[in-house]
């Protein structure tokens, strides 16, 4: 346990310490979670910061940013104003630490330092470089909840890749992906075709799903959702076999900006399904269906979930997503 | 493909979405189109289901009204009320030009058949084109007074259920359903010539806020609460629904209803039942509104000779809300300045079942009083035993309080030892919140209740013996206060916590309202 590490550097403890008496000063009567956050890219440190400090300004608890990017070279101590004289006080206290060139086991004595006891903690892990494992690593013992974007900095599958296999190797810890959580209005826009009872046993009848996104999590993530909701098997690195036996053929492309879905086309026996972002308006979706069951074309709000939202969705859902770890299974099996 | 136990497929892809199914594809028509409600609430909440993508696949928006000119102008005009009222703000494009082209407008008179006979057409046209398949949401948002007018020209426009055999037909009535228990049972008789219960869905928003759908979540979903929800623990309940504004508008018909006909026959009678109900044996809507009906059989009429001992009224005089001066009821315009309608209103209910016997249901609904507030307090009993001796003396007893408006949430008193060398005790407040809890906020009651409506769920809606049984409780308290003119109204300043009678009436138990 990352509570067991032997503190090697008296620097580390006395800045623990002086931080714990910063913190002293305005002592947060009640926090329900620890959230830690790792930052190592330059590019989203302050779109993260920001999403947090959303979170923190609402939910009472203890926020620990770990900023591997060398803008900042200090540690900083916040913590919120509270108000008697309001029914309402959300006490929240925020510490960010530089933590550029420091060994895996002090950031880890840092955090097991400074996390309140007995309430859940909670990793947002922004970063899959490379050097950034064994951070991971020490940290992992201390989390009940995993946080990640595996679209948030990369176009290609390495993110989901990694994340599959830390899912099958921590069965146990939760586990979340922004990627997956933006993707709800998606499969709500797939879902609306086939809830008309005409079409609903068309979905035993498809033989064909492509998906243009501009990275590739939103692409599995849906394949994999509808894998696993349908009962279809990975049998090649593009195609499903279906419960009957019939070969669904599975193409990606990669096509817009990273994290967003531009389509996804369906083909069944008797008809197409197509749902794409229109031209003229990139949060709303032109939706159709040609063949046998052809519908007008009509336009669907593509919600806008704010980020910040996402984030609090994934942190204050107890417990494991079932369907999110299926489908993360499904697509895993496309990655082979 | 799954399916469900009536044999229908269900849709694999919607299990984890927001809503289980979208509903089928229909019309849904307005009458009162031009009216207030449908400005500020009815045409937003369709615009906001649509923008969720909670509405069918095709359907057809129909506004029926005395007044207006054309389609074209009640899209505009369900633009501009869209843009004003909607909670996601102004409505956008190219969304709402889409959404506009399911909108069509009938223009007539609710006596005139050749008006029905167009809406008809409309109908028929709409299936045709847009693919409704034959199904029909009637929504009756006009006067009480023309609901039995429209429910004859429906049918004899051939728009009733039993002349559709290509889809389903339902009916939304506004509340309130009748003025009292004899017209309230004529309408259900003209209701029930055309429709079967299950095609009716009287509406109560009440029962469409979060909070209040949250109360069954609290009692049946938790172990620790429902164990002490009894006689054995619970002293008393309150139930508040406190407004600051006056009548508005709505002068008119405010004057012949007053506050125990708008508020406690409907809203508070029904946040009684849910609190006071036994647990159903499922939950789908039969099992929930048998044992709302149960509770209500059970609370016991009040003798006439008790009014004036077991209930409050009071009238609003002039005062000031939030620092600004306001007139008083009498001076509201469409009020008679001799009114004898009451704007607060107090009950005492007992209700005489096993559960609660001996415990009192304190109910008060009012205006213009000091703040808006709508809540359920359960004070429990007293220690048994003070342990603490002295400095046990100012602990008050545990208090549940489920917020419903303004704040949502729910809070719990208990008492706990003052930091220091002596053992000193004090009451303190452990709250939830539904808007820090969840992250989300709560949408508006009419949007969760025609979509429940449209997918054919009516257990927020209230059945006709819940109505009827409503009715049987106020009528004591109602035929009293006619015959008796309240020679005291007003008697509460505007802004105030009410008449100085219902603090009495509470005072002769020995307890006290809650400071609203």
């Amino acid at each position: 346990m990352a509570e067991d590490l032997d503190l090697e550097s008296s620097t580390v403890a006395a800045s623990v310490e002086a931080i714990r008496a910063e913190l002293a000063r305005g002592k947060l009567a009640t926090s329900t979670l620890n959230l830690l956050v790792w930052i190592d890219d330059p590019a989203r440190r302050d779109w993260i910061r920001e999403r947090v400090g959303i979170l923190t300004d609402k939910h009472p608890s203890f926020t620990l940013i770990f900023d591997h990017t060398g803008v900042q070279h200090q540690a900083t101590v916040t913590t919120s104003p509270r108000d008697a004289n309001v029914n309402v006080t959300v006490g929240a206290e925020r510490v960010e630490v530089d933590v550029s060139g420091e060994r895996a086991e002090t950031i880890a004595a840092y955090a097991s330092g400074l996390c309140m006891r007995g309430v859940p903690t909670v990793l947002w892990w922004s970063g899959f470089q490379e050097s950034s494992r064994p951070i991971f690593a020490a940290l992992l013992p201390m989390i009940d909840t995993l946080l990640v974007d595996s679209s948030g900095g990369t176009r290609d599958e390495s993110a989901m890749r990694a994340l599959a296999a830390f899912h099958d190797e921590h069965p146990d810890v939760t586990l979340r992906d922004l990627a997956w959580l933006r993707l709800h209005p998606w499969r709500d826009i797939v879902a609306y075709f086939f809830d008309d009872p005409a079409a609903t046993s068309e979905l035993a009848s498809i033989r064909k799903l492509a998906i243009a996104s501009g990275s590739e999590s939103e692409a599995l993530y849906l394949a994999g959702w509808m894998a696993s909701a349908l009962g279809w098997r990975a049998s090649a690195k593009n195609a499903f076999t279906a419960i009957d036996g019939n070969t669904i053929a599975f193409q990606r492309h990669r096509s817009g900006d990273i994290r967003r879905v531009q389509s996804v086309c369906l083909d069944s026996d008797t008809s197409w399904y197509h749902a794409e972002v229109a031209e003229d308006a990139e949060n709303v979706v032109r939706v159709w269906v040609e063949g046998t069951l052809a519908r007008e074309p009509r336009l669907v709000p593509l919600q806008a979930i704010d980020n910040a939202s996402l984030l609090e969705r994934a942190i204050l859902e107890p417990g494991s997503d079932e369907l999110f770890e299926t489908a993360l299974r499904s697509a895993a099996t496309l990655l082979g | 493909m799954t399916a469900t136990a009536a044999g229908a497929a269900v849709n694999p892809l919607r299990k984890g979405l927001t809503v289980d199914r979208i509903a089928d594809p229909c019309n849904v028509i307005f009458f009162g189109a031009t009216g207030d409600l449908m400005k500020r609430m009815l045409m937003p909440a369709m615009w906001n289901l649509r923008l969720q993508d909670i509405l069918p696949t095709t359907f057809g928006i129909v506004g029926f009204s005395r007044s207006g000119d054309g389609d074209e102008q009640f899209r505009d005009d369900m633009r501009k009320a869209v843009d004003e009222f909607s909670r996601t703000g102004a409505a956008t494009e190219p969304l709402w030009s889409d959404f506009a082209k399911h909108l069509a407008f009938v223009q007539g008179s609710f006596d005139d058949a050749k008006a029905f006979d167009a809406l008809r057409e409309q109908l028929e046209k709409n299936d045709r084109d847009l693919g409704t398949g034959g199904n029909r949401l009637f929504y009756l948002s006009t006067p009480p007074s023309v609901f039995a007018q429209i429910v004859r020209q429906l049918d004899a426009a051939k728009l009733g259920p039993r002349d559709n055999a290509a889809g389903w037909t339902r009916i939304i009535i506004e509340k309130p359903f009748g003025t009292d228990l004899d017209s309230a049972r004529a309408l259900e008789t003209e209701v029930a010539k055309v429709f079967d219960e299950k095609q009716v869905y009287r509406i109560d928003h009440y029962l469409g806020k979060e909070p209040v759908q949250d109360i069954m979540a609290l009692r049946f979903a938790n172990v620790i609460f429902e164990p002490v929800w009894n006689r054995r623990y619970v002293d008393s309940v309150q139930i508040t629904a406190a407004e600051t504004v006056g009548v508005e508008q709505r002068g008119g018909y405010y004057d012949n209803a007053g506050a125990l006909r708008d508020m406690i026959q409907n809203h508070v009678l029904n946040l009684l039942a849910l609190v006071a109900m036994e647990p159903p044996v499922s939950a789908d809507a039969d099992s929930i509104r048998d044992e709302k009906y149960k509770v209500l059989r059970a609370v016991r009429p009040i003798e006439r000779t008790r009014v004036t001992l077991d209930t409050a009224r009071g009238q609003y005089d002039a005062g000031a809300i939030n620092g600004k001066p306001v007139p008083a009821y009498r001076d509201e315009p469409d009020v008679r300045p001799d009114s004898n309608t009451e704007t607060y209103a107090a009950v005492k209910f007992w209700i005489d079942n096993w559960r609660w016997a001996d415990v009192p249901f304190y109910v008060r609904s009012g205006k213009r009083l000091a703040h808006k507030m709508s809540e359920i307090a359960i004070t429990f009993r007293s220690l048994p035993h003070r342990l603490f001796g002295d400095a046990g003396d100012t602990i008050g007893n545990n208090v549940l309080v489920l917020k419903i408006q303004p704040d949502e949430g729910v809070s719990l008193r208990f008492n706990a030892k003052v930091p220091g060398p002596k053992m000193h005790l004090r009451s303190v407040s452990m709250d939830f919140n539904y808007g820090t809890g969840f992250g989300v906020v709560s949408a508006p009651a009419y949007e969760r209740l025609i979509g429940d409506a449209m997918r054919g769920d009516a257990t927020l809606f209230t059945r006709w013996d819940a109505v009827e049984t409503a009715w049987r409780i106020v009528m004591p308290i109602l035929e009293r206060w006619q015959d008796a003119t309240a020679e005291e109204f007003p008697n509460y300043a505007a802004g105030s916590q009410g008449p100085q009678s219902s603090e009495r009436m509470l005072a002769m138990d020995g307890r006290e309202w809650r400071k609203i």
